[in-house]
């Protein structure tokens, strides 16, 4: 088992290497900094003199060399823009991403997995029917669609909850619902064809011969293993929704980590970039590492063939 | 008779005392004015480290040396209570209000500070777009505590537009320069201090700026306790947000107008603030980018006129100012001048007439019967977020008289890099200049200026010559007569772009939102401290 944590464990960093790298390049195929900081009638000594200061005046593999040192000592450089520390834009981000992230994933797997349970249970009745409406709707609006339609029905029309930014509760509950409406529908889905695949076995038969409760039946030997695919899901959806909530956060103007990189890839601002993309991959191999250890948690099979 | 007459007194003083007591208390800050704006610019403070797109952001809580008149957009005193132009326009003579003090107690703004900020503008390195101008200061005297004198090798006889409060990104924002070497870059960029009506609070990157009513300030105490910008990129959010009255004021384009109308939310229009014309790069004959073969800038320059003018005349710039700009704007035929300009004559304001048939003959006239290729680039730029649909719109236009125009979506960055090397000789380009210059030749001083300017985009003997005698003519009237009599005919028979016209700007406005007296001409929001409190 260790030997299999470890080899995981390399495979990342060297996945997070790969991915730096890629970024590193890519970013500066997309334009020069200096283009944006200075006035286009900046001299040519202005502008050298910004190249020098900001590193960019060096040979790109030098660049490359230095900034993959630095990330070893644990430097991840300065913003080009404010010349302000990277970690510090990115701590001053990352809580507003995780508390929509953690609240979004939380929605998304209260409503998908009971509502996916039911709908196996009453596979064929009325409310199957609704919960596979809402799962179709779920899954085609486009967020950016909905996220406006939420604003002027609850901020505009019932002045209920705030229309956009982020301050209390109620700033959380429309850009969360947003984010999680989409992944609950396909929770729902998922949670439904697992428990239908798990209800049709035979321990579940054997189960219900004994006389154990129905309850129990469903929610202690038939969700336990209906909810392998869905954790999977879950874990990587929440990575996902640290990175890749921009469309949300621009619509509810959340000041999240997502429109941080966003905004830094039209400005240039190659520190933030490389700092952004290697923090959400990181806690994207990270959470995969973390759902193969779950998996071995909640399949015996998968645990004993590794030990 | 004398006991009534001491009744009535006393009564008329009662009277006086609660009137001044109810206005005292009238003027005090209250309450919270939230802002929603698309971009924050760049987010720096220092006047070496901003470029200018910061203009909006930056105007609460920083002074120039003087401003604008509202009425009649003339110069007026703010730091600088009076002028003196000496010399021909060699000698600027600033004389300092006194008492006006920096923030949090860091003491009163002296000539010494004027000084520091011109000299950290002009540095090297300095990203401020108004480094060139200042580093034409030969020296600086500071005569005493409220007196500096700024001399110049050639006369700058518009030195106080570049010293202005008044204008778009209106960059030499004075700093106190006791405290910016102490705190150091990184310390005064992280707690700017200023002199303005509102004092910084604080500031978190791409999300929200927060100030603080300066109270008895030497200018006007603002009417709200707060103001909060909070940065809304997306135009729906932001009206969304009004409307929920999450926010107070929102920055919003001219599509929006037909909606706001609709929906009942009020407007504020600022006319005329910025100038909507089509880039046709190439017109370098003298660069090594130049490229003879490009149709409007060939050498030869009866025929590259001709096709600027069927370009021109191909565009039905009504329908474009109607439909992409929300009739938000005005067609006009002459250019980086504005209805309102006092140069701009009547035949001036006439536009290019909407004509695709005498378009196409100009073609065939000018060899090109049967159209030629180009490149449309649709750049978006901060606050000017029509520009797309504007090239797009041309480019359709260009089309129906035979040019076959490949559009091409390009960052700003991208063609920025373009723009500076003039790698673009025969794309065209939509943009819109903001008034940073009253005067139309102040513009043309940085895009079409040979021994100035180092990314023009049109290059002319005859243009330098009228640029020549604008900025070496002290006299206000007879500058006004040059641009007027001369360089504006020229300029509109030598047709150097696609001229669309002036555009305006609005602004949403929520209910609490009182009177709010703007510049002419100027481009951003600013004047907060002068905003009321609607009853």
């Amino acid at each position: 088992m260790w030997r299999y944590l470890i080899g995981r464990v390399l495979q990342t960093m060297l996945s997070m290497l790969v991915v730096i790298s890629i970024v590193f390049f890519l970013t500066r195929l997309s334009g020069n900094p200096i283009h944006l900081l200075l006035d286009v009638n900046a001299s040519e000594r202005d502008q050298q003199i910004l190249m020098h200061h900001l590193g960019l005046d060096k040979p790109l593999p030098v660049q490359y060399g230095l900034y993959v040192r630095n990330i070893f000592l644990g430097d991840f450089g300065n913003s080009v823009l404010t010349r302000r520390p990277v970690t510090e834009h990115i701590w001053e981000r990352l809580p507003a991403t995780v508390e929509l992230g953690l609240v979004a994933m939380l929605l998304s797997v209260l409503i998908g997995v009971p509502l996916g349970v039911y709908s196996a249970v009453h596979r064929g009745g009325t409310l199957d029917g609704a919960a596979r409406v809402f799962a179709v709707l779920g899954q085609s609006m486009p967020t950016f669609w909905l996220g406006l339609m939420l604003i002027l029905l609850f901020g505009v029309v019932l002045r209920l909850l705030p229309a956009g930014g982020r301050g209390g509760i109620e700033h959380l509950i429309l850009p969360a619902f947003t984010l999680g409406y989409f992944t609950s529908a396909a929770i729902l889905r998922l949670t439904r064809s697992a428990m239908l695949e798990v209800l049709g076995s035979d321990y579940i038969k054997f189960a219900r011969l004994k006389g154990l409760h129905e309850q129990v039946v469903l929610w202690k030997h038939g969700l336990k293993n209906a909810l392998l695919p869905v954790v999977t899901f879950a874990v990587m959806l929440f990575v996902q929704f640290l990175g890749g909530a921009v469309v949300t956060e621009t619509v509810f103007a959340w000041p999240g980590l997502g429109r941080l990189i966003l905004e830094s890839i039209t400005t240039r601002d190659y520190p933030i970039v490389q700092a952004g993309v290697l923090v959400l991959s990181a806690l994207y191999l990270t959470g995969n590492l973390f759902v193969d250890m779950l998996y071995s948690y909640l399949n015996p099979r998968i645990r004993h063939a590794r030990a | 008779m004398k006991t009534r007459r001491w009744v009535v007194s006393m009564v008329a003083a009662i009277g006086l005392l609660t009137a001044i007591a109810a206005h005292g208390q009238a003027a005090k800050p209250e309450g919270t004015l939230t802002v929603a704006v698309a971009t924050f610019g760049n987010e720096r403070w220092l006047p070496h480290l901003y470029v200018g797109a910061e203009d909006v952001v930056l105007k609460p809580m920083y002074e120039n040396l003087l401003t604008r008149d509202p009425k009649t957009g003339e110069l007026a005193p703010m730091l600088a209570e009076r002028w003196k132009v000496a010399d021909g326009g060699r000698t600027w003579s600033f004389y300092l209000r006194k008492g006006v003090q920096f923030h949090g107690g860091r003491g009163e703004m002296t000539a010494e500070d004027v000084k520091f900020t011109f000299n950290t503008i002009a540095k090297d390195g300095s990203a401020n777009s108004l480094a060139p101008e200042f580093r034409l200061i030969k020296s600086m005297e500071v005569e005493n505590p409220y007196t500096l004198t700024v001399r110049f090798d050639k006369p700058f006889v518009v030195f106080g537009n570049k010293v202005n409060q008044g204008l778009f990104a209106s960059v030499a924002f004075i700093q106190s320069k006791r405290y910016v070497e102490t705190a150091k870059d990184d310390g005064a960029e992280r707690l700017p201090v200023a002199t303005g009506p509102w004092k910084f609070v604080e500031h978190v990157r791409g999300d929200r700026i927060v100030y603080e009513a300066v109270e008895n300030h030497w200018r006007a105490t603002p009417h709200f306790k707060r103001l909060v910008f909070v940065k809304v990129p997306e135009p729906s959010t932001r009206m969304a947000m009004l409307r929920a009255g999450s926010v107070d004021v929102i920055e919003v384009g001219g599509e929006y107008a037909d909606e706001l109308k609709q929906v009942g939310v009020r407007t504020l229009l600022m006319p005329n603030t910025s100038w909507l014309y089509i880039i046709l790069g190439g017109q370098w004959a003298t660069k090594p980018t130049y490229d003879p073969k490009v149709p409007w800038a060939q050498p030869d320059a009866e025929r590259a006129r001709k096709v600027r003018m069927a370009l021109n005349l191909a565009v039905d710039k009504q329908a474009i100012v109607q439909r992409v700009l929300g009739g938000l704007g005005t067609v006009m035929g002459s250019w980086l001048m504005y209805p309102s300009d006092p140069w701009a004559s009547d035949a001036l304001k006439k536009p290019y007439p909407y004509d695709p048939a005498k378009a196409k003959a100009l073609l065939a006239e000018a060899g090109y019967p049967s159209g030629f290729e180009t490149t449309m680039n649709l750049t978006a730029w901060p606050g000017r977020g029509f520009l797309p649909d504007v090239g797009e719109a041309v480019a359709t236009y260009w089309e129906k008289i035979g040019i076959r125009v490949k559009r091409r979506p390009v960052d700003r960055a991208i063609f920025a890099a373009d723009f500076r090397a003039r790698a673009y000789s025969g794309v065209a380009l939509a943009y819109a200049s903001p008034l940073v210059a009253p005067e139309p030749w102040e513009v043309l001083y940085r895009a079409g200026y040979t021994k100035a300017g180092l990314c023009l985009f049109v290059e002319q003997p005859k243009l330098d010559e009228f640029i020549d005698r604008l900025a070496g003519q002290p006299n206000y009237t007879e500058r006004l007569r040059i641009m007027r009599d001369e360089m504006g005919p020229w300029l509109s028979e030598y047709v150097p772009g696609v001229a669309i016209g002036a555009a305006h700007t609005i602004a949403g406005l929520g209910p609490r939102v009182g009177d709010w007296p703007v510049i002419p001409g100027h481009m951003g929001f600013h004047n907060w401290e002068y905003i009321g409190r609607a009853r």
